[in-house]
């Protein structure tokens, strides 16, 4: 395979004063065209990576403590100020949840995409225009050239984001951070845009760290998902290994918790309890106050380990049905 | 149900806001509430779905009139409540409770978790001072959280425990009816799990009826009984929930079920029937409201406006063709799983089931 576009080694941050790592020991790597899922709740981390990968951290009070985050060959931790801001809008691009906080109220739409074109092409302001207005096209946004005025309070939500999307891409990025694109949509506006970003990616063969905590958007756009919990990536692995060989009990409560689409369950079968505070959280494995399997040996931090090529978990009780015996006779 | 038994019946209702009045000539009205004939039986689970603006929370806080109709009927257990006197509607409240959408802004943040679950029994005069204080410890419970913590403050708990305290609250007085708004989107997968388990096991307890509001189908798909789809102020298509999810009848029912992400790898791409977003309710359409995004509108559609009329399976449907189109709904074993992931669920499953009988049942937390 050819050499990784991304490659996250380690990667810790915390938040000044504590000695708890808010996102610990996170390690993966994303090849051009690739889209890796990050997948898990609130509080888990994933959009701290994400912000910690294109330098956006609120620093102080948040930080990185440790790791590198290698982009073709450079690493974005350790990067000085202005070679990021080269980078980003640029060689990489992140799409925010909230489109109506993220898109300047008081500038038009087509003047907010030529910004960005303008600073990292240095072309003319009527070329930028001109690309401001293919990217509103290639975003599916009807009567393109009356919605380069607009502001974005004269748009939808569902449009407001198709403006996001084509900000981020109008300099062809090669990776492409999206965090919770779709969660403020409603469900046949989000099948929309979910549509469209697979075939803008699939035209340009950017790579993708799609952040999400639905699924289904994850069953549907992924090929490798990370599955986040409390900070640490617990499973990861391709897409069809998580959906069909489930390792980790956190992934399996995770989609047992879900309601399905199909044969009715009488009930969820659920995980109890919540994460834990940040500032409490337990030494060893940080799921084991809620994991039906915990036993003495999870108060030791649990290793990655490799149970098939490319899926890896971080649980001592993997795999589940080895130790099913022993715990039914303790 | 042999001798269908309503409980709560909305006939013919209304509710219109004024949004803009200009200086001369008539308001601008947004029709929020559009003509809504629905009778929802005892001890069923009744969900009202649709997307953002269609009017599904307002139909709501019409239903326990927490708004006044502009028009039309809701009839509780045989009586008008949206022309009773107000102290009639306030003693009625205790048997019509509404859970809210977001556990941040519905509780005070000045009153203790055991003064707000208390209030409502306060108010209704419901027990003496030691009799409520045993209620409140004895609900705390029952939705999975400490009597313990009754003198806290809402502020110190995560979203999930917030919303186990209304609805706690909302089960205070004794309710017959408990209405949700949302009551579980905005909790992470893993609590949302908890808390729906919690709202069908005291639905059976306390023989509720519970009428929910949701955008997210596969909730509505898991808890209801029946299901009522909304568009733009009007019910394009009620029935029962399979044959709602199985065989829609309405396109606009098909084009929500088709948007949903299935949760399993190989499994149909969500796909977007619809193009464009909904149209300002403001200008509403002319004809079927639904034609400017339908794939099958035909000029009848554009001109003349479809009635609400019987479907199979004891369902309703309002669109000119709901007999000649053929409409995908969920396809038989779209959310099957490996049997790899089959056996993995049924470990844990297992697992939790031995977990649980471990501990005490009052300190459970599903």
């Amino acid at each position: 395979m050819s050499a990784p576009l991304l490659d996250v080694k380690g990667l810790s941050v915390r938040i000044a004063g504590t000695s708890r790592d808010l996102v610990a020991d996170v390690s993966f790597t994303l090849h051009p065209g690739e889209t890796l899922c990050v997948v898990g709740e609130s509080g888990c981390g994933k959009s701290l990576t994400a912000l910690s990968l294109m330098g956006l951290l609120a620093s102080p009070p948040l930080s990185v403590t440790g790791g590198e985050a290698l982009f073709d060959g450079r690493d974005l931790l350790q990067m000085p100020l202005d070679q990021l801001q080269a980078l980003r809008g640029d060689r990489m691009a992140m799409i925010f949840q909230e489109p109506m906080t993220s898109l300047n109220p008081a500038l038009r739409v087509g003047d907010q995409i030529a910004e960005s074109v303008q600073r990292h092409q240095g072309v003319s302001a009527k070329a930028a225009r001109a690309r401001a207005l293919e990217m509103l096209r290639r975003v599916g946004i009807p009567a393109p050239e009356s919605r380069l005025d607009a502001y974005p309070h004269n748009l939808s939500g569902g449009m407001r984001q198709r403006v996001m999307i084509a900000m981020a891409l109008a300099n062809d990025p090669a990776l492409l951070l999206a965090d919770e694109p779709t969660t403020a949509l409603d469900v046949t506006i989000q099948a929309q845009i979910l549509a469209l970003m697979r075939d803008l990616q699939a035209q340009s063969g950017s790579a993708m760290i799609l952040i999400t905590h639905d699924l289904g958007v994850v069953a549907e756009m992924a090929d490798k998902v990370a599955v986040m919990y409390a900070g640490r990536i617990v499973e990861f692995g391709t897409v069809a290994q998580i959906f069909e060989d489930p390792q980790h009990p956190y992934t399996i409560g995770l989609m047992s918790s879900m309601p399905t689409l199909g044969q009715r369950v009488a009930r969820l079968v659920t995980i109890p309890g919540v994460v834990p505070q940040a500032s409490q959280m337990p030494p060893g494995c940080r799921f084991a106050s809620r994991c039906p399997f915990a036993n003495a040996s999870c108060a030791k931090t649990p290793d990655m380990t490799e149970v098939a090529t490319g899926h890896r978990v971080a649980c001592w009780q993997v795999p589940l049905e080895a130790g099913i015996d022993q715990r039914v006779s303790a | 149900m042999s001798a269908p038994d309503y409980i709560l019946e909305a006939s013919a209702l209304k509710r219109q806001f004024e949004v803009a009045k200009p200086l001369f000539g008539k308001a601008k009205v947004v029709r929020a509430v559009d003509g809504v004939d629905l009778k929802i039986a005892r001890g069923e689970t009744f969900a009202i779905v649709g997307e953002s603006g269609c009017g599904k929370s307002t139909l709501a806080r019409l239903l326990v009139r927490l708004m006044t109709p502009t028009d039309g009927a809701v009839i509780y257990e045989g009586r008008n409540i949206a022309s009773i006197p107000e102290q009639e509607m306030r003693d009625l409240r205790r048997e019509l409770q509404f859970i809210f959408q977001d556990p941040f802004s519905s509780l005070n943040p000045r009153m203790t978790v055991g003064a707000l679950i208390e209030e409502p029994m306060r108010v209704h005069r419901i027990g003496t001072v030691a009799q409520r204080r045993e209620k409140v410890a004895a609900l705390l419970s029952r939705v999975g959280l400490s009597p313990q913590i009754a003198d806290r403050y809402p502020h110190e708990f995560s979203g999930g425990q917030r919303q186990r305290v209304g609805i706690a609250r909302a089960l205070a007085s004794g309710p017959k009816v408990l209405i949700g708004d949302e009551p579980v989107s905005a909790l992470d997968v893993s609590i949302q799990a908890q808390v729906v388990n919690i709202l069908e096991d005291l639905k059976q307890e306390f023989g509720l009826t519970l009428v929910v509001i949701a955008h997210d189908l596969a909730v509505v798909r898991h808890m209801a009984d029946r299901v009522a789809v909304m568009y733009l102020g009007e019910i394009v298509e009620l029935a029962p929930v399979d044959a709602l999810f199985d065989a829609p009848r309405h396109p606009y029912t098909a084009a929500l079920i088709a948007a949903i992400p299935v949760p399993q790898v190989g499994a149909r791409k969500a796909t977007a029937k619809l193009e464009g977003d909904p149209p300002n309710p403001i200008d509403l359409p002319t004809g079927c409201r639904f034609h400017p995004r339908c794939p099958h509108a035909t000029d009848l559609c554009r001109t003349s406006k479809p009635t609400l009329r019987a479907r199979d399976a004891g369902g309703q449907v309002a669109c000119h063709y709901a007999d000649e189109l053929t409409l995908d709904g969920l396809s038989a074993g779209s959310d099957t799983r490996s049997d790899a992931a089959n056996a993995r669920f049924e470990i844990y499953r297992a697992a939790r089931a031995r977990s649980e009988g471990a501990n005490a049942p009052a300190t459970t937390t599903t």
